[in-house]
């Protein structure tokens, strides 16, 4: 192994036994900021001492009976603690052996997705407080991804944790009565780490590539942590099936390309086949919700689906989520089935949608077909005053070429 | 961990209410308050809770350049107004917020839930 490779390898062990060693102490602890100062340090030994002395046998366990060790040598050293005496006692009871078998150590990864997630929280510090803790990802890390300063992130996780402590968000997975409200906050982030990555707004491909792909990650945690939720195999079967059509989207010149005009070629069949696979595990479970639907609307896309089937798709979808968004995308795929005229009257009922790209976008796509090209080039220019994007202002204007008459 | 759940609510419309009315209003009430009495002793059986006189018999005191200022309330433009507050410990924040849905003003005022700091 090359140093780097030895590196790289150590970063991947990193992200795996992060989160299960930060919940396992936060457990304990009962503060997110204490546990992970335990943890950073234990890794930081790890540092030292694997590239050394080679990786143990089990490293999670090696972390966490670090983790301890320090933990309780850092409360030791405090003088002035008025709980030391009752942390060092629940310290005693985190395994001290670092060869231990990771699955005698409780796994408490689902807690602190829930925390990590808490509706009190803003969005923003949901996502960076989750890809950190959960996702294990460095400060900086985090920064490239969002085109942030690792101060400003830095400041934020730091923020979080005492807002965590001050306000006295909960270290627990809801109970039972509280989970329809609660798993969708969860789902929301990791869809939003997604989004972040595909959306594209700015910022390198390679960086965000990673963004998608620890939304994935992320995704098939959760399956695996709450395995009776059809909702998270929907998210996952989504995130996947949207991934697939990654490279698709943008074309050489790195211009947008629409799904109907993609090359198929290009999309990623074993994303597919395992997103469908994840479908059919959710749907198995009979209790269908916006990302499953979300999720069969992508599949449909994905086999080359009847447009009428997913125009169905979409207004089962609509009494999920009647927000604007779906309502617009509803009004596509009714166009796209061949009622271009339903469709174009369904979008401007959409008023609500002020400054919201796509709804012009949507319009003069639709006034395109219907062959009313004063109209659809006006609404061209509207969509372009509103796009910042670069792939997406080279297809608008493309477009708006096409329907504007040759200049003389 | 201890929250201050404060309450606010529309008092003007309870003020316009003819005295009959209100009182037949409060009467209704009265289970639902007791029902939050009841989980609110069970959750916290120190827990202090006091309903506020109208806004009308506020005062306002500012010192101003080192004079004192006393003026009539009340002060805010908004409609909502406090009319109550509880004082209470509790576990964390998840279970605030279920005290703070039990109040009867929950329904046709709001909850404000804030974290005392401890020092």
């Amino acid at each position: 192994m090359t140093p780097d490779e030895r590196h790289g390898s150590l970063e991947a062990t990193f992200r795996e036994e992060w989160p299960r060693a930060v919940a396992m102490l936060t457990r304990v602890l009962g503060d997110l900021a204490l546990a992970e100062d335990a943890v950073q340090d234990a890794f930081t030994k790890a540092l030292e001492r694997w590239p050394r002395d080679g990786a143990p046998r089990s490293p999670g366990a090696w972390i966490v009976a670090t983790a301890r060790n320090g933990a309780i040598d850092r409360l030791r050293r405090e003088q002035t603690f008025a709980r030391k005496a009752e942390l060092l006692g629940r310290l005693q009871d985190v395994p001290a052996d670092e060869d231990a078998d990771m699955s005698s150590i409780p796994d408490e990864r689902l807690a602190l997705l829930f925390t990590c997630c808490h509706p009190a929280l803003a969005v923003e510090t949901r996502i960076t407080l989750t890809l950190r803790e959960v996702g294990g990802l460095t400060t900086r890390e985090i920064a490239r991804a969002f085109l942030a300063s690792e101060s400003t992130i830095a400041q934020r996780l730091v923020r979080a944790k005492r807002r965590v402590r001050e306000t006295g968000i909960p270290f627990r997975v809801p109970p039972d009565h509280l989970l329809p409200e609660r798993v969708p906050d969860v789902l929301r982030v990791l869809y939003l780490v997604f989004n972040e990555g595909y959306a594209a707004t700015a910022g390198d491909a390679l960086i965000r590539r990673e963004l998608c792909a620890e939304a994935i990650r992320l995704a098939k945690l959760l399956c695996v942590l709450m395995p009776d939720e059809p909702e998270a195999f929907g998210l996952l079967a989504l995130l996947l099936l949207q991934d697939s059509r990654r490279d698709a989207r943008i074309g050489n010149d790195g211009e947008l390309v629409l799904l109907g005009d993609q090359d198929r070629a290009r999309w990623d069949r074993a994303a597919i086949d395992e997103g469908l696979r994840v479908l059919r595990r959710a749907e198995a479970m009979r209790r269908p919700g916006p990302y499953q639907l979300q999720a069969v609307i992508a599949a449909g896309h994905a086999s080359g689906a009847d447009p009428a089937a997913i125009a169905d798709a979409y207004a089962v979808l609509e009494r999920f989520d009647p927000s604007p968004v779906v309502r617009l995308n509803r009004a596509i795929a009714v166009a796209l089935a061949g009622e271009v005229e339903v469709g174009l009257e369904m979008l401007d009922e959409l008023e609500s949608l002020e400054g919201y790209l796509y709804l012009p976008a949507a319009r003069a796509d639709l006034l395109r077909r219907l062959g009313r090209v004063t109209e659809a080039a006006a609404a061209y220019r509207e969509a372009l005053a509103r796009s910042d994007n670069e792939p997406e202002r080279r297809f608008l204007e493309r477009r708006l070429t096409e329907v504007s008459p040759a200049a003389s | 961990m201890r929250y201050a759940l404060l309450v606010y609510s529309d008092q003007s419309a309870w003020e316009a209410l003819d005295p009959d009315e209100a009182a037949r209003q409060r009467t209704e009430s009265m289970p639902r308050w007791l029902a939050l009495f009841d989980e609110l002793g069970k959750a916290d059986p120190n827990a202090e809770g006091h309903e506020l006189d109208t806004a009308a018999t506020a005062r306002v005191v500012r010192v101003v350049d080192g004079e004192r200022v006393v003026t009539d309330g009340p002060f805010a433009e908004s409609k909502e107004q406090i009319g109550g507050l509880f004082v209470t410990s509790l576990d964390h924040l998840d279970e605030a917020i279920r005290i703070a849905a039990l109040v009867p003003a929950a329904a046709y005022g709001s909850l404000e839930i804030r974290p005392i700091v401890e020092q």
